[in-house]
């Protein structure tokens, strides 16, 4: 009985390994992980700032709510938005929104993201991952926005708007969706995408 | 030994793989991409012109559509896809790589087009000049489109947008093969010498 019962679970196993084997479209590349679905909750982490103080997740929580955006400081993308993520941390400080960024390259170091931080007038808190938070979220490209509301569930996950360069906004997803927390309506459009850098994880 | 990239690809495999199967036909025949001065290939069905030289052209969702659209019957040849920009620069590091994969396959029955997210205004500036330098052959698209959000889900549900990212497909129109991040030459090749009968 046993036996059978054993056989019959490397027999399961074996289909699975060939119907991913032989799926079409199999995907290769620097992907992230499945990372953290809408919805779900979020689990604490630890990161450390450019200076080397380490901040826990459940230390950087706004009252009503927590955003985290992955930038980079090469980005011509993400650094078209750096204005526009200033003034999303300007606007929602005041309504208990903590806004911060977080930095996954490799190939950017904790220097390089103060001094970027510096000159272009970031004044939200930054901090330096090694991948591990990206691939916990699921995070692949800068700039990516992940809101997560007072209970500690992701609400909100994509792009800041439709436009890089910021002259062509039709859709202003993050502030739409952090409009709709703050007011207790649900998020209208949960997800939404746009084309950036990828983030260069150091693994 | 399993390690965890590999989990993770088996993972987005079978994700992929999912959403693959309920994925619909491509229907239609394909028609050639819209293009300002192109009156007679406009009335040439079927694929894209060989091209000789670059040429750059702009390409709204509509066209995206058309170009995935393999049909039935199915094409003569694969298509591979790249998307990528002249400000990204694991795109302009893996440019010759694919330039040498075109030079390779051309002939033999790849078709091959890039899809650059550069800004329209730099269409005839930053684009050209590099295409230039890199002395690329292949047909390159800007995309002009209101909401990009809607062609990185045309093209893959899992992306999330970030470049370089390359997607092969077969004859029917069917993703075979897809890669974000720098590619890798040897496996892509690999992966069209499947397509193209070549025996390895």
């Amino acid at each position: 009985m046993k036996k059978h019962y054993i056989s019959g679970l490397i027999l399961s196993l074996l289909v699975a390994v060939a119907a991913i084997a032989f799926v079409p479209g199999a995907a290769a590349g620097e992907t992230p992980g499945t990372g953290t679905a809408i919805g779900q909750p979020v689990a604490d982490f630890t990161l450390p700032d450019p200076d080397g103080k380490t901040h826990s997740f459940a230390s950087l929580k706004g009252k009503n709510g927590t955003l985290f955006i992955f930038i980079a400081t090469r980005c011509p993308v993400s650094n078209g938005y750096n204005e526009r993520m200033e003034k999303v941390w300007q606007d929602y400080r005041a309504r208990g929104i903590n806004v911060v960024g977080i930095n996954a390259n490799s190939t950017e170091t904790a220097a390089d993201v103060k001094t970027h931080a510096a000159e272009k007038g970031l004044t939200f808190q930054i901090l330096k991952d090694d991948g591990k938070v990206a691939d916990q979220l699921g995070a692949a490209v800068t700039p990516e926005a992940y809101l997560i509301d007072a209970s500690g569930k992701l609400v909100y996950h994509g792009r800041i708007d439709n436009s890089i360069k910021g002259d062509a906004i039709i859709s202003t997803d993050l502030r739409d969706a952090i409009d709709s927390m703050l007011a207790g309506k649900p998020i209208a459009k949960t997800e939404a995408k746009a084309f950036g850098c990828s983030i260069k994880r150091g693994k | 030994m399993i390690t965890s990239a590999s989990l993770r690809n088996c993972l987005i495999a079978l994700v992929c793989g999912t959403a693959l199967l309920i994925l619909p036909g491509w229907p239609a025949a394909a028609r050639s991409v819209p293009q300002r001065k192109t009156s007679t290939r406009q009335k040439r069905k079927a694929r894209l012109p060989s091209l000789i030289g670059t040429q750059i052209r702009v390409i709204d969702e509509a066209g995206v559509k058309r170009l995935l659209e393999r049909g039935t019957p199915p094409q003569e040849r694969p298509l591979l896809v790249n998307f990528w920009a002249t400000w990204c620069v694991p795109c302009r590091e893996e440019f010759p790589d694919l330039v040498k994969i075109d030079a390779d396959y051309r002939d033999k029955g790849l078709e091959f087009v890039t899809i650059s997210l550069d800004d329209l205004t730099e269409m005839k500036t930053a684009v050209t000049s590099f295409l230039r330098s890199q002395r690329a052959k292949m047909p390159v698209f800007l995309l002009d489109v209101p909401d990009q959000g809607t062609i990185i889900e045309l093209i893959d549900e899992t992306w999330h947008g970030d470049m370089p990212a390359t997607f092969l497909y077969d004859q029917t129109g069917k993703v075979v093969y897809k890669y974000r991040g720098p590619i890798k030459p040897e496996e892509l090749r690999a992966e069209i010498d499947k397509l193209i009968g070549i025996k390895q």
